[in-house]
């Protein structure tokens, strides 16, 4: 009697399952819809900073692109269409003692297959607090910054990003955690 | 333009001596600018810091996130998180797709995109 090894089968993933390649797509789209292409910011060099401070005792800011609620401008709710009318074009800054009321119906997010009815998706400040109280961060940054999404590299570069450091300067915090939405 | 907005937010924060981390669901355009710390969500834009609903999720996510910002070896430092958003990956095939879209359709889209810069615009220039 002669006996084999199990065949042993390798089964791939789908070839449509990796991260989605959004600049190409995004290209793609408006390029058929008659705009030109974006050019998307891009660097070889990247700025290192290591955490000068155990996490335990280090004040840690969170940056977002989520909106204030702005009652008088329309649908911004969970799965609202696109909403230009509710974006931003200053640096804003609010408490962190409780979770405001920001939302993203004005940034291109996924509709089709999520609604952003749950503000945890997109700000994370109930799951920081929960980090600082088990101990793991030393405490939050008063305030939480919010960074207006400019298509111009120029303005978010020479004065967003300008004002988002002073702000985090004013602060005192350690580091930053940055949620796009 | 979110993931944009903050990979440069990050870039000028750490250059300026605070450490970052970054939390998204696009990948390329992240990694394409170049940032100190980056957690990937393999999630639908929109769910940059975990599934709805879901609390262990999120606290996984930032989790993971703080672990990266604490312990990242040098810049370009990008972790995946180990998380699915479901079984079946072809959601991911949707995201501006233009192969379900007729010339009509592709015509309405171009309409509404330059009402949408028309408010964008105006918005803007009173801010």
């Amino acid at each position: 009697m002669t006996t084999s090894a199990p065949e042993s089968k390798t089964v791939f993933a789908a070839e449509h399952d990796v991260p989605i390649p959004y600049m190409q797509r995004t290209r793609d789209y408006y390029l058929t819809l008659g705009y030109s292409p974006y050019r998307w910011a891009h660097f070889v060099e990247v700025p290192f900073t290591p955490l000068g401070t155990p996490l335990s005792r280090a004040r840690v800011a969170l940056i977002t692109t989520a909106a204030p609620f702005q009652p008088k401008v329309g649908d911004q709710g969970p799965g609202a269409a696109y909403n230009a009318a509710a974006k931003f074009y200053q640096v804003y800054s609010v408490s962190t003692e409780s979770v405001p009321d920001l939302r993203i119906s004005h940034v291109g997010y996924d509709r089709l297959h999520t609604s952003a009815a749950d503000i945890n998706t997109y700000l994370p400040l109930a799951r920081m607090k929960d980090a600082v109280a088990a101990g793991r961060i030393g405490a939050l940054g008063p305030r939480l910054h919010g960074a207006p999404t400019n298509r111009s590299h120029r303005v978010t570069t020479e004065t967003d990003c300008p004002e988002i450091l002073r702000r985090c300067r004013e602060d005192g915090v350690d580091a930053a955690v940055l949620v796009p939405s | 333009m979110c993931h944009q907005t903050v990979s440069l937010a990050a870039r000028h924060l750490e250059a300026n001596g605070i450490s970052t981390v970054i939390m998204g669901c696009a990948k390329d355009i992240v990694e394409h600018c170049g940032v100190p710390r980056f957690l990937f969500s393999d999630f639908p834009l929109g769910n940059s810091a975990g599934r709805p609903f879901d609390v262990e999720s999120q606290a996984r996510t930032l989790e993971l996130a703080l672990e990266i910002l604490k312990s990242a070896p040098g810049a370009r430092t990008t972790m995946q998180s180990p998380l699915r958003w479901s079984a079946d990956a072809s959601w991911k095939c949707d995201y501006l797709d233009l192969t379900k879209l007729s010339p009509e359709k592709i015509a309405e889209r171009r309409k509404e995109f330059d009402e949408v810069k028309t408010i964008a615009r105006a918005k803007r220039e009173t801010s």
